[in-house]
């Protein structure tokens, strides 16, 4: 009984197993014929999909989405998938894909060009992760400031950028202030009317901190990770210490670039650090009243550029030149502006000239900063010596 | 096999799925977190320096006597209020009784991010405190929001409610016969409560004070976004710690830190729970 059990047991199976192996290869005889076809058809069209990874704000995927649109309605032959990653959740896991892509010897991976910060950049140079890209590939990076290009070894494209200005409040700062030392004489004069974030959580605070600091500092330390560079801090320090109780609520300093905002909405605060496509977003909008106004000072803050990179192991490098020199056209550029109130990757003077006209409050420039792991300390003794001061 | 280790095996196999959970969820990451903060923050040896650090650096050690102070004052007053809250409830009758019994629990239900900003606009410097304030000639209200008064007063708002509906389900197990009984032998206000409806109550005030207890000790949004910036609380800290100085290390000796306090208080949970089932 139990023998004959057995057997069936096991004709079933091997019956079933023969059966299984069957579909799978029809299926797979199937899957080939379909990409087959799919080859096919794309030859004939000549379409190429590329994919773009990015991440950030939402705004940031709007902006893409726009682009794309506008691209695809233009060029028949190269379609763009957009991977949006929301900031802080897989931004950081592209990049680690990529370098384990590279580090395992593969020839081959499906994301085309990334988008991503300066540290990114930094990050993937090791590896040789990144393309270098020039005037041959993408003519319209000749539209390009070359400094910026320069700053990363063309290994990504600066297609768009913003930066701190000081956001003020017109209807009770009739003048604001046009240096540094001008800044910091108004702060001394009108206690408790100036604030700037907690470094640690907005790059509009942390932008005051360490242009305070690097301001005694030869230009050429705001991009340096030199050690050395920690012992010439004190002045910086001692100076934020000093205006401390100056500030809004002798010393409160709000969380995250927001915090900073809402106040200087609410009309507590007069004059505030803020980033400039988040502050002329914001205006835009209504959120902040439109008694208030941008301005840069000398020597400017800082701010940065985001950049675009083409992985080199993408296979599509020709598809995806062709999408950035769209991208580096002034209408692509006029909807960077338009929809993330951003700097132009491209030179201002290749722009609109109605826009030149209304970003002319903020677009005499800013200054980049990149000091590495020195950053982390500089926060470290903020909290320690301002904060807790 | 004899039934009763048949019986036996089945017990272990229907809780096996929660000790494993337990383990995956709860013990593998606190000791992973007790090994991560033994390693020293710039090499590979193990050592002690982080908890050193912890209570050496002046700022650090601010900070835990802080967090120490708002969880105590904030977890007192909120059972002083709460227990108040509930036994007018359950003794007190009409119209105003039956609305606040309605409405106290309202505040569990508002996110706490939503509830942060609401405090900030309503006693915030230029908030709606101040402005309703001003026309009775009152120009400055004392400063609340960055302060540690307003980080009590989000601590008593988020916790009251909770503590009030476990409050209000024990004592209204409490038979009346008690309570009238006690009122004809002529027992005080004072000797009820101390006498009869504390002693009632008195394990669901353990299981409230636990909770409270432990969720202002880890409270995060409020105090990152009210609290003042030096100093901190450390769940603030620990963040700052974590993600803007990338010293993960002595991060997870705080978080261990914070572990140990909390698990003091749970001692004292389990042992009156233990005492209780010994008694009963």
């Amino acid at each position: 009984m139990f023998g004959k059990k057995k057997m069936g047991l096991i004709l079933a199976g091997v019956l079933s197993l023969s059966l299984l192996a069957g579909c799978g290869n029809g299926g797979n005889a199937a899957t080939a014929t379909g990409e087959a076809k799919d080859t096919k058809a794309g030859a004939a069209t000549g379409t190429t999909e590329i994919s773009l990874y990015t991440g950030g704000s939402l705004n940031v995927k709007e902006l893409w989405e726009t682009l794309i649109k506008d691209f695809e309605a233009k060029n028949d032959h190269v379609k763009v998938k957009l991977v949006y990653l929301p900031a802080g959740t897989g931004g950081a896991s592209t990049l680690d894909r990529l370098i384990a892509a590279k580090k395992s010897g593969q020839t081959d991976t499906d994301i085309d060009l990334y988008e991503g910060s300066l540290d990114d950049i930094t990050k993937g140079v090791g590896e040789k992760l990144w393309e270098t890209v020039d005037t041959t590939k993408v003519p319209n990076l000749a539209n390009v400031d070359e400094t910026y290009l320069k700053q990363v070894n063309n290994q990504a494209i600066p297609y768009r950028a913003s930066s701190v200005v000081l956001a003020y409040n017109s209807a009770k700062v009739a003048t604001p202030p046009k240096t540094a030392d001008e800044l910091y004489t108004w702060i001394r004069q009108h206690p408790g009317k100036f604030a700037y974030n907690d470094p640690s959580t907005g790059g509009s605070g942390s932008s005051f901190v360490n242009t305070v600091i690097y301001n005694f500092l030869p230009p050429e330390a705001m991009n340096s990770d030199d050690p050395a560079n920690m012992k010439k801090w004190d002045q910086g320090f001692s100076l934020l210490k000093e205006l401390g109780p100056s500030m809004y609520q002798k010393g409160v300093y709000p969380k995250k670039n927001q915090g900073t905002l809402d106040i200087l909405a609410s009309g507590e605060v007069d004059m505030v650090p803020a980033w400039s496509d988040m502050a002329l977003e914001q205006l835009a909008k209504g959120l902040l009243p439109d008694t208030v106004k941008l301005t840069q000072i000398d020597p400017a803050f800082t701010g940065g550029p985001s950049y675009l990179m083409v992985p080199s192991l993408s296979s599509k490098k020709e598809a995806t030149q062709e999408f950035l020199n769209y991208v580096l056209t002034p209408e692509a550029q006029t909807v960077v502006i338009n929809k993330m109130y951003g700097y132009p990757g491209i030179k201002w003077s290749l722009m609109p000239s109605e826009l030149q006209e209304k970003f002319n409050s903020v677009s005499s420039g800013y200054r980049s900063f990149n000091s590495g792991e020195l950053q982390q300390e500089i926060y470290k003794r903020w909290q320690s010596e301002v904060a807790g001061g | 096999m004899s039934s009763s280790s048949k019986r036996g095996m089945l017990g272990l196999a229907l809780v096996i799925p929660s000790f494993l959970i337990l383990l995956v969820v709860v013990i593998i990451p606190i000791l992973y977190a007790v090994k991560e903060s033994l390693i020293d923050q710039h090499g590979t040896g193990y050592g002690l320096a982080n908890y050193i650090r912890l209570f050496t650096e002046p700022a650090m050690r601010k900070n835990m006597i802080y967090t120490i102070n708002v969880t105590l004052v904030s977890t007192a007053l909120t059972l002083v209020i709460s227990y108040a809250l509930a036994i007018y409830l359950r003794f007190g009758k009409g119209f105003v009784v039956k609305w606040i019994g309605r409405l106290y629990f309202v505040p569990m239900f508002v996110p706490g991010v939503i509830a942060t900003y609401a405090i900030i606009t309503m006693y915030g410097n230029h908030g709606w405190a101040a402005r309703l304030l001003l026309p009775l000639g009152i120009e400055t209200i004392p400063r609340i929001i960055y302060d540690y008064k307003g980080l009590v007063l989000a601590n008593l708002w988020f916790n009251i409610p909770f503590a009030t509906m476990l409050l209000s389900s024990a004592l209204a197990s409490i038979p009346n016969a008690v309570v009238e009984s006690a009122r004809d032998a002529g027992a005080s206000t004072l000797q009820l409560f101390g006498r009869f409806i504390l002693p009632l109550s008195y394990k669901t005030m353990w299981v409230a004070v636990t909770f409270i207890f432990m969720g202002i000790m880890g409270s995060f949004t409020a105090p990152f976004l009210i609290g003042a910036n030096s100093p901190q609380v450390l769940g603030v800290a620990m963040q700052q710690v974590f993600s803007s100085y990338q010293e993960t290390h002595t991060a997870s000796a705080m978080a261990v830190f914070m572990f140990l306090l909390c698990s003091f208080m749970g001692y004292f949970y389990i042992r009156t729970m233990v005492k209780d089932a010994e008694a009963s």
